[in-house]
């Protein structure tokens, strides 16, 4: 039996939820007889494969038009999309922005802040455009499984993969895998 | 009345009529999961967490209000309840800001808790971005509408509980907003500080500013004990997070006030910043030096041996527990007959008749006479009784030398002149409630017990243990001018302290225990240190003769011990048997 491939990317995250990945510490060998890890901000190779994955995973809320680009991509490229953490299922800490909007949040970081000298927020065309609401992922593009968390522990994130890997979707979190800080 | 039987969740259950379908369903042990209801609060089937299907009705209904009836088949987590409940949980988490990474009561939140239950990983409705402005006017509580689920169990608790009916929703639907009176900020509102509300609080709108951040609500634990800020001895939890004291909180089975706390005892204290005295001190040759117990217990020991009875006096704190009290008894009456002898207070002043009442049956009370005394300054969770059984429908009946806060909630009041024609209006009523103070006169108690007999009379007399040391014969007037050899138990009477210190003759030989450094100490020739309330266990009588027990919650600072250490080993110096004083202490209720 091949391999199930999984690949996971990040949005507007702070790497929190990569790291407790990593976390499973030898269980991770353990999933790599099962799976193939074909692409992650943590590797050389950073996007999922064009030929599709069976498990994408996201971590990040969605902040601006880039994370809608990425999140979209992978939900093109996935059969079952993984919204890891508290950023992408409600927005998480990312989302504290909305309480005083974009404007005012850009403003404050890029040419108020007590150490900034001749402030400009930066607006090259390269970069995404900061949106007016930060949201999480499932208000861009459908999930099929959600582990909150910040972040998720490295049980949680071995227990989703196991009942993924047994074909158990959607995946119920029971009360011990499931936390919201 | 005989018993009905229903069925939950296909198990037959028993219960009583009358009861609601949560109560029923708790007494057999089926747990229906709520959010707006609190046990010491009446329901209010708000939130509609706790929706059951109950069978002949069409929609489904709050357990915590509906009534059970013979033959009612209930389910309490069928397909449809689950559904149902999920939505409304949906609905509650879908407003204000809910992200529980940056709360205080995540871990203890019971809004957090259920989402847990019904698997809530994410949320259906767009993420909330309104802000609201937190009021940290208060002085030792904050109101963050943030995490505000209008659940109103703080809105109940300042009515029903408090009687004092600041908190209430202004405005409607999705607008709808706690506020303080007539919306102006908690620092300015009639908010009297007691913190029901913040112990009611099932989310983290309501926290304590002290304790606020400092530990998981699980990675806490409770040790109850008594608060000695006034006579009526609040039984309340010390919360400890790592050893150190977090916060008071509200203990809810506690015998004399059921859970009820005023600002001093829950917030206040806290807040003692004086020094405190770590180390027994002797003055030698002129100079107050470190000591060891056992040099300074010998020396405070062949004082009192060798000095003169009639011009050793005793001067007492009502602070002590039952157990120091009766050695204080045992040491300085039966064995050393000290005649001059009195306690911190002015006046002293001691209940003209026997406590024949308890705090609570101030709610069984149709008239309330409240004679000479200010509750809601000098013991404040009394005044809550009265303001609740006002509310209730009890008329209350004031006689006062001195305009007290309470006479605004009066019928009527009534200088001390007219006493009379207020045990008129006592005698007219079914179950009058007598709740007097330091001005009330013997002639008058008197009167009252003989006019009035199936009246409750309840004491609230000044200082804290002051029933117990009364009985002890501790209570009277003392002047330290008139002494040659002084023994203070114990020298911590903020406010008493400089006066007392300046009325010893300059002679005199003073012994001093005491928690805290003080112009008493520093007078003192020997200082024995004393644990604080915080650090010791023992007993204490009540204003209305209840007795209950403080349990230590920290051990004692430095070299400190508790009242009852120190005058145990004083008194087996003195050649008495300190367990044999003890031993004859009745036990406590509670």
């Amino acid at each position: 039996m091949s391999k199930v491939l999984i690949a996971t990317d990040w949005l507007a995250a702070c790497a929190g939820c990569h790291m407790s990945l990593l976390d499973m510490d030898e269980r991770i060998l353990e999933l790599l007889n099962h799976v193939t890890f074909t692409s992650s901000p943590v590797t050389d190779l950073k996007h999922p494969p064009e030929s599709g994955v069976t498990v994408g995973v996201l971590t990040g809320a969605i902040s601006n038009t880039h994370n809608i680009e990425v999140a979209r991509r992978m939900r093109a490229r996935c059969t079952y999309l993984v919204a890891v953490g508290d950023c992408a299922t409600f927005g998480g800490i990312v989302a504290a922005r909305n309480l005083v909007g974009t404007s005012a949040a850009l403003k404050r970081a890029y040419i108020e802040t007590e150490s900034t000298v001749d402030g400009r927020i930066p607006d090259s065309p390269e970069l995404g455009r900061p949106l007016p609401h930060v949201t999480g992922v499932g208000e861009v593009v459908k999930v099929d499984i959600f582990l909150p968390g910040c972040p998720p522990r490295p049980d949680d994130f071995y227990y989703v993969f196991s009942e993924v890997l047994a074909g158990r979707i959607p995946v119920v979190l029971p009360p011990q895998h499931l936390r919201y800080d | 009345m005989s018993s009905i039987t229903l069925t939950i969740n296909g198990q037959k259950v028993s219960a009583q009529p009358g009861q609601t379908v949560l109560q029923a369903a708790k007494a057999a042990g089926i747990d229906i999961p709520t959010l707006c209801h609190h046990p010491a609060l009446a329901p209010s089937g708000g939130c509609r967490v706790c929706l059951v299907e109950v069978s002949g009705q069409r929609a489904l209904q709050p357990a915590c209000t509906f009534p059970v009836a013979d033959r009612m088949e209930i389910q309490t987590e069928s397909p449809k309840v689950v559904r149902a409940r999920k939505f409304v949980l949906e609905l509650l988490f879908s407003e204000r800001n809910h992200f529980c990474m940056a709360c205080e009561m995540s871990g203890g939140c019971e809004l957090q808790a259920l989402g847990y239950r019904y698997g809530l990983d994410h949320w259906v409705y767009p993420t909330y971005t309104q802000r609201f402005a937190v009021d940290a006017s208060a002085p030792h509580h904050l109101l963050d509408h943030n995490r505000c689920v209008l659940c109103r169990r703080c809105v109940r608790a300042c009515a029903e509980l408090v009687g004092n009916h600041t908190l209430d929703l202004r405005r409607r639907g999705a607008h709808t907003m706690l506020c303080a009176d007539m919306d102006v900020p908690l620092g300015e509102s009639s908010c009297v500080g007691c913190g029901t509300c913040v112990e009611v609080c099932p989310t983290g709108a309501l926290v304590g500013k002290r304790s606020a951040f400092m530990a998981r609500p699980s990675d806490v634990a409770r040790v109850a004990t008594v608060c000695t800020q006034c006579s009526l001895g609040c039984g309340l939890n010390v919360v400890m997070h790592r050893g150190q004291v977090l916060c008071l909180e509200s203990r809810w089975e506690a015998p004399v006030n059921g859970g009820l706390l005023c600002r001093r005892g829950r917030y206040e204290a806290l807040q003692d910043r004086r020094t405190r005295l770590l180390d027994p001190l002797n003055r030698e040759n002129g100079r107050s030096v470190r000591a060891s117990w056992n040099h300074a217990l010998a020396e405070v020991a062949r004082r009192l041996h060798h000095g003169s009875p009639h011009r050793l006096g005793l001067l007492t704190s009502t602070r002590l527990t039952n157990e120091a009290l009766a050695l204080l008894h045992a040491i300085f009456i039966k064995q050393l007959r000290v005649a001059r002898r009195g306690s911190f207070g002015d006046p002293p002043w001691l209940p003209p008749l026997p406590a024949c009442g308890k705090l609570a049956d101030i709610a069984g009370g149709d008239l309330i006479l409240l004679v000479e005394a200010d509750p809601a300054r000098e013991q404040p969770v009394a005044s809550f009784f009265i303001k609740r059984a006002v509310d209730r429908g009890a008329r209350l009946v004031t006689v006062e030398s001195r305009p007290t806060e309470l006479a605004a909630f009066a019928e009527v009041s009534f200088r001390p002149r007219d006493m009379a024609i207020a045990v008129d209006l006592a005698m007219a009523a079914a179950s009058p409630v007598v709740i007097y103070g330091a001005g009330l006169r013997k002639s008058e108690a008197d009167l009252l017990q003989k006019r009035t007999p199936k009246a409750r009379f309840i004491p609230l007399v000044p200082g804290a243990n002051t029933v117990a040391a009364a009985a002890h014969g501790l209570i009277d007037r003392l002047d330290p001018a008139d002494c040659s050899c002084l023994f203070i138990a114990a020298a911590d009477e903020n406010g008493a302290l400089d006066q007392t210190a300046a009325r010893i003759s300059p002679s005199a030989f003073v012994i001093a225990m005491a928690s805290y450094v003080s112009p008493l100490t520093e007078r003192a020739d020997v200082a024995l240190p004393m644990a604080t309330w915080l650090e010791r266990s023992g007993g204490f009588t009540t204003t209305d003769g209840t007795l209950v027990r403080a349990h230590a919650a920290l051990p004692p600072s430095g070299q400190s011990r508790s009242d009852w250490d120190i005058l145990g080993r004083l008194a087996e110096r003195l050649g008495l048997d300190a367990r044999a004083a003890r031993s004859e202490l009745p036990r406590c209720d509670a």
